[in-house]
């Protein structure tokens, strides 16, 4: 096993070139996923059955399957069908970006409903009754106190959640899309060295996952300095 | 030979023993010996180290400096004295420490098979009529979880008394139970001290104290600050510190 | 539906054995993280110390990237990996790493992480009293961990583990990418000479969705059948 610093060096345009791609998936998909995965979080916990269940639907399915085959189904599998491919936003789907984007969106928005669901059933009920008696209206309740708080404890879980799924994206590259995975598999193809891209691009999302650690660790202090003062 | 060891020694003999948690001093320089049989009730104010005291007889905490015998066995640092001293020395907890995912008799034939290597129909045998002593036989098959609180607690001693240890250790035992079981416990220790067993019980049940105590010792800031038999104990109390803890609990 | 069928006229044998490879690449990866992260946690418990920072470093670093980073570099580099590993103690292997292998080996040096990290919280919430009682009972050092603590650990740590291996479960989607021939592999190849992708695609995913949903419920009622009148030990 060696490690070829010269080749390390004269990779990294490439490889930043795809990490650049690799980061413009995550945040893409964290703002197409996050609001996604906050309104179906309403319709999973709905008081109407048809809502609920199509939530629990869309929970399983999104969060039970790779996203890989997610891609595959809807970069492969949509062309496929006529309405998609009559369709006005036919020009979209041709995109390898923008299936990416909605493949990773559904997943990520899995979770995110899951975790909401979590964040919202722990609040405690004395605080919505303390805001109801102070006379808040029950929309005030839900986006003034009930909404804000699950969202506090939420957050832990969706650094793990938004982590994991970083990592996750190097799974584009099935689709042609060069991230920083593919970046360092083309890297290996053309000079047959194992281990310098792919250790490289390694120590790169390595320095990524822990930017987000500290990051969101900096988010969650803000804000809990918030509650402290609240 | 046995025989002589036992003849020869006190139950136990602390000599200049000190603990330290850290920087802490749990224990200074504590002297103590107890004869064959004796039944010692131990009290003091919550952190005047009567736990550690007893947990330091066998060995649970590890003592710093002076030295613990056990009916002649010197306390090492050395795996072989300890598991001597715990096989002579059975403990009580406070919080009954039973194993939640045994059944009762499970849990009292536990130590004799895997540390004695006894057969399996022998430990039965043995946990059943230690159970009885402690009148709970007919719950052998139920686990932990399906007892009370002082149901469970009399498993745990039947379970140390399966071991078959000459000295018996209690550290609060019925402190964590209501009080509608602490009698039922403190009875069935009472039992115990007919057959000359030794008996070392951290409590502060005054009524069991005066009934059972061959000796009684107050403990403060790591001290044993007075020792005396039941009676002057209670009655006759010499230093005010025991006077005011007196005093506090009789409140 | 024929295009399912079994035999020469459908993919669903295909299919089938292509289902049969994922689960078994699930399985050993599964095994092999659930052994390793067993043997971590138990050198690292107690939270400091070089054993514990090795962990730490070990975790970082395969938490850090992504799993199918790791299936790459064992395809491409493993064989040479494992040579210049054995090289110095003097046996030399010319050995071919299948994409089997290497992704059984990337699962589970991954999720030995994550699992390391998940069974080492359960055992430190096995109560101490635990502990103590067998030390006080002078239970040897075997018997206590197989008989009292790993059991109580095993049921803290439950639902993370089932947890782990949904997630273990779909990483192995990524495995078909280094060339294993398993159920998506195989239903992108169907796929491709149909020219039906959205029939074997949602059958591929139905697969994954059916086996994530039943585990948790399955695992409960099995759980609950195994501990029969129990509860929790009290802390
Ligand atoms: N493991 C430990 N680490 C650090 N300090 C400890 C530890 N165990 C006990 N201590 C400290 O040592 C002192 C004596 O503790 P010990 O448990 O022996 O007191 P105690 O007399 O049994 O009190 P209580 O009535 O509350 O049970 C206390 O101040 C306690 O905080
Ligand atoms: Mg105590």
């Amino acid at each position: 096993m060696r490690f070829d610093p010269v080749l390390a060096w004269g990779s990294m345009p490439a490889l930043l070139d795809g990490a650049l791609m690799t980061l413009l998936v995550t945040f893409t998909v964290m703002a197409v996923g996050g609001p996604l995965g906050l309104a179906v979080s309403f319709a999973r916990m709905s008081r109407r059955r048809p809502l609920a269940w199509f939530g629990a639907a869309y929970v399983s399915v999104c969060r039970g399957a790779p996203s890989l085959i997610l891609l595959y189904l809807i970069y492969n599998g949509l062309a496929q069908l006529d309405i998609v491919r009559d369709g006005p936003l036919w020009f979209l789907f041709q995109h390898a970006f923008f299936c990416v984007v909605i493949a990773f969106s559904l997943n990520h928005s899995g979770y995110i409903v899951e975790i909401m669901r979590g964040g919202m059933e722990a609040v405690p009920a004395g605080l919505l009754e303390a805001g109801a008696s102070l006379g808040l209206s029950p929309r005030q309740v839900l986006w003034k106190i009930r909404i804000p708080i699950a969202i506090r404890y939420g957050l832990k879980a969706y650094q793990n959640e938004a982590m994991l799924f970083m990592k996750s994206t190097a799974a584009v590259s099935a689709v042609t899309l060069t991230d920083l995975t593919a970046a360092a598999n083309e890297i290996f193809y053309m000079t047959y060295d194992p281990f310098t891209p792919i250790i490289t691009a390694g120590a790169i999302y390595w320095v990524i996952n822990n930017a987000m650690r500290i990051g969101f660790g900096l988010l969650e202090r803000r804000l809990n300095r918030h509650l402290g003062l609240a | 030979m046995e025989f002589a060891r036992l003849e020869r020694h006190p139950a136990v003999a602390m000599a200049g023993v000190d603990k330290f948690y850290g920087k802490y001093q749990a224990l200074r320089a504590v002297d103590l010996e107890i004869q064959r049989g004796e039944k010692l009730v131990v009290c003091g104010p919550s952190g005047s180290g009567k736990s550690t005291l007893i947990r330091c007889i066998n060995a649970l905490e590890p003592h710093d400096a002076g030295t613990i015998s056990v009916n002649g066995i010197a306390l090492g640092r050395d795996r072989a004295s300890i598991l001597d001293v715990r096989r002579e020395a059975g403990m009580v907890f406070q919080q009954f420490n039973l194993f939640p995912h045994m059944t009762i008799l499970e849990n009292c034939t536990f130590a004799p098979r895997t540390s004695l290597g006894m057969a399996r129909d022998k430990a039965d045998a043995l946990a059943m009529r230690y159970l009885a002593r402690v009148h709970i036989a007919d719950q052998a098959q139920k686990f932990p979880a399906q007892l009370s609180g002082g149901q469970q607690q009399r498993v745990a001693i039947a379970r140390a008394l399966c071991m078959e240890p000459r000295i018996m250790l209690f550290d609060e035992p019925t402190s964590a139970l209501d009080p509608e079981m602490v009698g039922e416990v403190l009875r069935a220790i009472e039992e115990l001290t007919a057959d000359g067993m030794t008996m070392v019980c951290v409590t502060h049940e005054m009524g069991f104290a005066r009934r059972v105590a061959d000796r009684c010792l107050f403990m403060d800031q790591g001290e044993i600050v007075e020792a005396a038999p039941a009676g002057d104990f209670f009655d006759r109390p010499k230093s005010p510190r025991l006077r005011a803890f007196l005093a506090q609990i009789l409140k | 539906m024929e295009l399912l069928a079994f035999g020469d006229t459908g993919y669903g044998d295909e299919l089938f054995f292509g289902a049969l490879t994922t689960i078994q690449l699930a399985v050993f990866g599964y095994v092999l993280a659930l052994a390793l992260g067993l043997v971590f946690a138990v050198l690292a418990l107690k939270g400091k110390g070089p054993r514990w920072w090795l962990f730490r470093v070990y975790a970082s670093i395969f938490t850090g990237v992504p799993s199918l980073l790791i299936i790459f570099l064992f395809y491409f580099g493993g064989a040479e990996l494992v040579r210049s590993l054995l090289a110095p103690i003097g046996i030399n292997v010319r050995l071919d790493v299948s994409p089997f292998t290497a992704g059984v080996a990337a699962l589970g040096l991954v999720y030995a992480a994550y699992l390391g990290d998940l069974i080492r919280s359960a055992i430190i919430n096995v109560p101490r009293g635990q502990f103590e009682a067998c030390e006080a009972l002078s239970v040897p050092r075997r018997h206590m961990w197989l008989s009292v603590v790993l059991p109580q650990a095993f049921r803290i740590a439950l639902p993370g583990l089932v947890n782990t291996w949904i997630v273990l479960l779909k990483d192995t989607a990524l495995v078909s990418l280094a060339g294993l021939n398993d159920l998506i592999a195989n239903a992108k190849v169907a796929a491709g000479s149909t020219k039906e992708p959205f029939v074997f695609f949602t059958a591929a995913l139905l697969f994954f969705v059916v086996i994530a949903t039943v585990t948790l419920p399955l695992v409960n009622r099995v759980a609950r059948r195994l501990e029969r009148g129990q509860r929790r030990a009290e802390v």
